[in-house]
C-alpha cells in the first residue's frame, strides 16, 4: 500500500521548552528512516506525537492523503515498539501478541494463525505460553515487535527499542530488524541516540538537534559529506582543522593546499577529515607529526598526533604493522579533496 | 475536516467538570451546611423549609468558647495527638529497621504479626483494653488513651517507614562503616535523616488518625477524660442533638485538620503512603 | 541486606513488635479465652454460655447480619467509585494536581463529623430534603432506617477518597508504557481500565477493599448516630453489654466472632483472586 507519512510544522510546546520547532519530514512507503540526536533534541517527542501519545502544539500529520493528527491512537493503527519492551506482564506470549488483532475484533481461528506466524518470524514459537518475566530481554523485546508486526500496521515507530539490550544481543537483534524490515517492506521511523545503530539500519537518518531537524540524508551521504559541523561531529569521530579559504582552494596549517569539493560562499566552521582517510607513515608523507599517544583496539588503532600547532585523530586498520610508539616522528598524507563544514543555525533563537 | 478542540482536550473537559461536580456536591455543600449552622440565629431558628437561616448570630460560638468543657478537650486532643505520634514513631523506627535491612527466619510471621491490629476490628482491641485499663486503673485517664491509640497507629507507622528505609541502598551504611562509624552511629546520621520522608508522612498521617480517632478513646477515656471527638459525641449522640454547638466544635475539630492537610500536601509525596497501605 | 547478630535483631524489634506483643496480642488472646468463661465469681470456669447466647439469641445474630451489612454496603459502594475515580485521575494531568488534593479532604474529616455532615443533609428537614421538596422531590428516609443507608452513605463518603487513594498509587506504578502499547493496538480507554490497569493493579485493589471491609465492620460512631434502633449491630451491643451490663464474656464471645469474619473475609478474598489465576502476576507491575 502506498503510505506517506508525511508531517508537516509540527510544533510542541511543554510548559518551559519547546520541544519540537515546526518539523517537515517526508517519509515515503517502505523507507526505513532514523531518527538521531543526543537527547533532549526532540527524537522521542516527534516519534510520540506520530504515535499519537502526545498532542502537538500546532502543525499536521498525514497519513497517504489522510490527515490523522486528530486521530485518538487506537484508531493510525501503527505498530510501536518501546525501549522498555511494554509486554503487558499479566499475560503470555499469544496473548500478547494476540492483543491488538482482538482489538480488531479478527476471527478467532484467523488471530490463532497470524499470531503462530509472527511468532515463527521472531523465532519464537516454542514460547508462546510463558509469561514476559519468564523470558529474557532479547526475547521480550522480539515479542513486542511480533506484536508489533502482526497487526499489519501503516508504520512502525520504534522508540530506542535495544537501548535496555546488552552490546552483543543488540547486534544480534539489530541484524534480524533490519532482514524483517526489508522483507515486510512496512514504512518504519525509528528513534535512536546510537550513531552506528542509525548508520547500520537506516535507508535515511535524519539529524535532529533541539527541536530541529539538522540535515538529513543515505548514512553514506551524511557520513562522508556531511553539510554541518555537529553532523559531522555527532557521526563517528572527524578532525576538524582550521584553514585559509580561497575560492576554491584551502591552504593547510601545514603548508600543503588542497581543493575543495564543496566551496561556500560564507564563512564556514572548518575543514572535516575524518580520522581513517588520514595516512600515516614513519616515512613518507607530506606533513610532519609526532604521535602523542596510541590506542590499539584490535581492529583498528587509534592515534592522536600532532602536527603544525593542530591535534589530529588517526586511525589505521588492523594488519600486522608495528604499532607507533609515543614520541615518534611520522608522516601523515590527506586525502586529495576535502569537505567543507557549515555552522548550523537554528531556525528560533533559543529562548 | 477542521478540529476545534482535539479530541482528547474535549473529554479532558468533561472529566473536569464531573470530578469537581462531585466535589461540590459531597464535599462543599455539606460544608456550608454545617458552617450556616454555626451561624444562625437560634431565637429565631432554622426550620424547613427555609434554606438558608433567616438571620445570623454568633451565640453557637458564645457557648462554645465559654463552655469549660470543649476547649479543654480541644487542648487535651493536641497533646494526645502529639505525644501518640512521637510515641508511635520511636517505637516503629527500630523494628522498621529491622525489617527493611537484616535478613531472618521469621520475618513473614513478623510482618503478619504487625499487619495484624489492621485486620482485627478496632473495636476488639479498644474493648478489651477498656476493661483490662478499667483493672489497673488506667481508664478514664490521658495515659490510657495514649495507649490504646498508639496500638492503632503502629501498624502502619512500621509499614510505611519499611517502605521508605527499603529505599535506602545498604552501600551508604556500609560506607559510613569504612570510614569508621560504629554500626548505630552509621545508622542514627545516616539513614535517620535519609529516611525523612517516611517519617513525614507517617507522623502527619498518625496525627491525624490519632486527632479524630473515636472508638478507643470513647471506649479508654470516656467519661472522665473526653478528647474533642468524643465531646462532639455528646452533643450528637446524647439526650438531645444539640445540632449549633456540635457545628460549631466540628469547625474546631476541622479547622487544624484541614491547616495539617495542606501543609501535608505540599510536603509529602503521594506514593509513600500509597506503598505502606498498598498491599496486604 | 546485612547480617545481623541475635541480639541486635532482638532489640531492634522489641520496642515495636514488644508494644504490641503486650498491648494488641495478650489482650486479643485475652479476648478469645474469656469467651468461653462465665460471669460473675465463676470466671475460672470454661463454659460455651456466651457463644450459645451469641449465636441463639436473634437480636445478636440479626446484629451480625447487620455488622456485615454495613461493612459490605459501603465497600461495595465506595468500589464502584473509587475505580473509575482512580483510571480518571492517571489520564487527567491538568485538572489531577488541583482536584487531587481537594477529593483527599474527607480523609481527614474525623468518623463522627461525617456522620454529622449526613444527619445535616439527608436526615428528615435536613437541607436535602429543603431542596428537593419544594420541586415535588420526596427524599426516602435515610437517617435511622431499616437499612442503615445513611450509615452506609456515611461510611462511603469517607471511605472513597482512601479507596482512591490506594488504587491510584497501584494503578501509578504500572509502566506507562504498557499503557501506550495498548493504545497504539487499538484499546480504547474503557478497554485499557478493563484489561490492563485492573489486573495490575489489582494488588492496591485488594489491600484497599480489605482494609474498607475490615474498618467498617467494627465501625461503632456511624451506625450509632445515623443507625436505626433495630438491628443494632454487634459494635454497638459489645458496648452496651459490656459498659453498661458488665457482660463481658458475652462482649468477648462478639469481638471474637468479628475478628473471625474478618480474617474470614481476608482468606476467602485471597482465594478468589488466586483463583482467577491472579497467583501468577508479578510483584512489579509493568517492570
Amino acid at each position: 500500500m502506498e503510505t506517506t507519512l508525511s508531517v508537516r510544522h509540527l510544533t510542541k510546546q511543554f510548559e518551559s521548552t519547546r520541544a519540537l520547532k515546526g518539523i517537515n519530514l517526508e517519509v515515503p512507503a517502505g523507507r526505513f528512516v532514523t531518527l538521531l540526536g543526543p537527547s533532549g533534541c526532540g527524537k522521542t517527542t516527534l516519534l510520540r506525537a506520530i504515535a499519537g501519545i502526545t498532542d502537538p502544539t500546532a502543525g499536521e500529520i498525514w497519513l497517504a492523503g489522510r490527515r490523522i493528527d486528530a486521530l485518538a491512537p487506537e484508531k493510525r493503527n501503527f505498530g510501536m515498539v518501546f525501549q522498555t519492551y511494554a509486554l503487558f506482564p499479566h499475560m503470555n506470549v499469544e496473548k500478547n501478541v494476540a492483543f491488538g488483532l482482538e482489538m480488531r475484533n479478527v476471527a478467532k481461528p484467523e488471530i490463532a494463525a497470524r499470531v503462530a506466524a509472527a511468532l515463527e518470524l521472531v523465532g519464537l514459537d516454542q514460547h508462546a505460553r510463558r509469561l514476559p518475566r519468564q523470558l529474557s530481554g532479547g526475547q521480550q523485546q522480539r515479542v513486542a515487535l511480533a506484536r508489533a508486526i502482526v497487526i499489519e500496521p501503516d508504520v512502525l515507530l520504534f522508540d530506542e527499542p535495544l537501548s535496555n539490550l546488552d552490546a552483543k544481543l543488540r547486534d544480534s537483534l539489530r541484524e534480524d530488524l533490519r532482514t524483517m524490515q526489508r522483507k515486510l517492506g512496512i514504512t518504519s521511523i525509528y528513534v535512536t541516540h546510537d550513531q552506528s545503530e542509525a548508520m547500520a539500519l537506516a535507508d535515511e537518518i535524519v539529524v535532529m538537534k533541539d527541536g530541529e531537524i539538522v540535515e538529513r540524508g543515505t548514512p553514506v551521504d551524511l557520513y562522508r559529506r556531511p553539510r554541518f559541523r555537529f553532523t559531522a561531529e555527532f557521526l563517528g569521530l572527524t578532525n576538524v582543522i582550521e584553514a585559509d579559504l580561497s575560492g576554491s582552494e584551502c591552504r593547510l596549517p601545514w603548508g600543503a593546499v588542497r581543493k575543495i569539493e564543496n566551496p561556500a560562499e560564507r564563512a564556514s566552521e572548518g575543514i572535516a577529515i575524518r580520522p581513517e582517510d588520514i595516512g600515516i607513515d614513519a616515512a613518507k608523507g607530506e606533513a610532519d607529526g609526532v604521535v602523542e599517544q596510541s590506542m590499539f583496539l584490535g581492529a583498528s588503532t587509534h592515534y592522536w598526533i600532532s602536527a603544525a600547532g593542530q591535534e589530529l585523530r588517526v586511525v589505521t586498520a588492523g594488519g600486522q604493522s608495528d604499532i607507533l610508539a609515543t614520541g615518534q616522528p611520522v608522516k601523515l598524507t590527506l586525502p586529495p579533496a576535502l569537505h567543507l563544514l557549515k555552522t548550523f543555525e537554528p531556525a528560533e533563537t533559543p529562548a | 475536516m477542521a478540529i476545534g478542540m482535539r479530541h482528547s482536550q474535549r473529554t479532558q473537559l468533561w472529566v473536569s467538570l464531573g470530578l469537581y461536580g462531585y466535589l461540590i456536591l459531597t464535599l462543599f455543600v455539606p460544608l456550608g451546611v454545617i458552617a450556616l449552622w454555626a451561624f444562625y440565629d437560634p431565637a429565631v431558628g432554622w426550620f424547613p423549609p427555609d434554606i438558608v437561616p433567616r438571620s445570623f448570630s454568633l451565640s453557637a460560638w458564645g457557648d462554645v468558647l465559654s463552655d469549660r468543657h470543649i476547649l479543654p478537650s480541644a487542648l487535651l486532643s493536641f497533646f494526645v495527638s502529639t505525644v501518640v505520634t512521637l510515641l508511635t514513631a520511636t517505637l516503629a523506627f527500630p523494628t522498621a529497621w529491622a525489617l527493611a535491612q537484616f535478613p531472618f527466619r521469621l520475618k513473614r510471621a513478623v510482618e503478619v504479626f504487625v499487619l495484624a491490629p489492621m485486620i482485627v476490628p478496632g473495636i476488639v482491641v479498644a474493648v478489651s483494653l477498656g476493661e483490662i485499663f478499667f483493672g489497673l486503673g488506667l481508664a478514664g485517664t490521658v495515659q490510657g488513651i495514649i495507649l490504646v491509640q498508639t496500638v492503632g497507629t503502629l501498624p502502619l507507622m512500621i509499614r510505611i517507614l519499611t517502605a521508605t528505609l527499603e529505599g535506602i541502598p545498604n552501600e551508604l551504611i556500609l560506607a559510613a562503616r569504612t570510614l569508621g562509624a560504629p554500626p548505630r552511629v552509621a545508622v542514627m546520621r545516616i539513614a535517620l535523616p535519609l529516611a525523612w520522608p517516611g517519617f513525614l508522612a507517617g507522623g502527619l498521617l498518625n496525627f491525624i488518625a490519632s486527632f479524630e480517632e473515636f472508638e478507643k478513646s470513647f471506649m479508654v477515656g470516656a467519661p472522665q477524660v473526653q478528647t474533642l471527638a468524643v465531646r462532639l459525641w455528646s452533643y450528637l449522640g446524647g439526650e438531645i442533638l444539640v445540632l449549633p454547638t456540635a457545628a460549631a466544635v466540628t469547625f474546631l475539630l476541622l479547622v487544624p485538620m484541614l491547616i495539617i492537610f495542606f501543609i501535608a500536601e505540599r510536603l509529602m509525596k503521594e506514593d509513600v503512603m500509597a506503598a505502606g497501605l498498598g498491599k496486604l | 541486606m546485612t547480617p545481623v547478630r541475635p541480639t541486635t535483631l532482638l532489640l531492634c524489634l522489641l520496642p515495636g513488635v514488644g508494644y504490641l506483643l503486650v498491648f494488641f496480642g495478650m489482650p486479643l488472646v485475652r479476648v478469645l479465652v474469656n469467651s468461653f468463661s462465665g460471669r460473675g465469681p465463676q470466671t475460672e470456669v470454661f463454659t460455651f454460655t456466651p457463644w450459645i447466647t451469641l449465636l441463639t439469641t436473634p437480636v445478636y445474630l440479626d446484629g451480625l447480619r447487620f455488622s456485615v451489612w454495613l461493612a459490605v454496603a459501603p465497600t461495595a459502594l465506595s468500589l464502584l467509585i473509587a475505580l473509575p475515580l482512580s483510571a480518571l485521575m492517571q489520564a487527567n494531568e491538568t485538572s489531577r494536581r488541583f482536584f487531587g488534593s481537594l477529593y483527599r479532604i474527607p480523609l481527614v474529616v474525623p468518623g463522627i463529623v461525617a456522620a454529622f455532615l449526613v444527619l445535616v443533609m439527608l436526615d428528615r428537614g435536613g437541607m436535602a430534603s429543603r431542596i428537593l421538596t419544594p420541586l415535588g422531590i420526596a427524599l426516602p428516609r435515610l437517617v435511622r432506617d431499616e437499612w442503615g443507608l445513611g450509615a452506609i452513605i456515611a461510611s462511603s463518603w469517607k471511605n472513597i477518597p482512601f479507596m482512591t487513594l490506594i488504587i491510584s498509587g497501584s494503578m501509578a506504578a504500572i509502566n506507562k508504557d504498557v499503557l501506550s502499547a495498548a493504545r497504539t493496538l487499538g484499546a480504547g480507554r474503557f478497554t485499557i481500565l478493563w484489561r490492563i490497569q485492573l489486573p495490575l493493579a489489582q494488588p492496591g485493589i485488594t489491600a484497599a477493599v480489605l482494609l474498607t471491609f475490615i474498618s467498617s465492620l467494627g465501625s461503632f460512631v456511624v451506625p450509632n448516630l445515623l443507625g436505626p434502633s433495630y438491628p443494632l449491630p454487634l459494635s454497638v451491643h459489645m458496648y452496651t453489654e459490656g459498659f453498661t451490663k458488665g457482660n463481658w464474656p458475652l462482649v468477648y464471645a462478639m469481638g471474637t466472632l468479628l475478628s473471625i469474619v474478618a480474617v474470614g473475609v481476608l482468606l476467602t478474598y485471597y482465594a478468589i483472586i488466586g483463583s482467577i489465576g491472579q497467583s501468577d502476576a508479578p510483584k512489579r507491575a509493568g517492570a
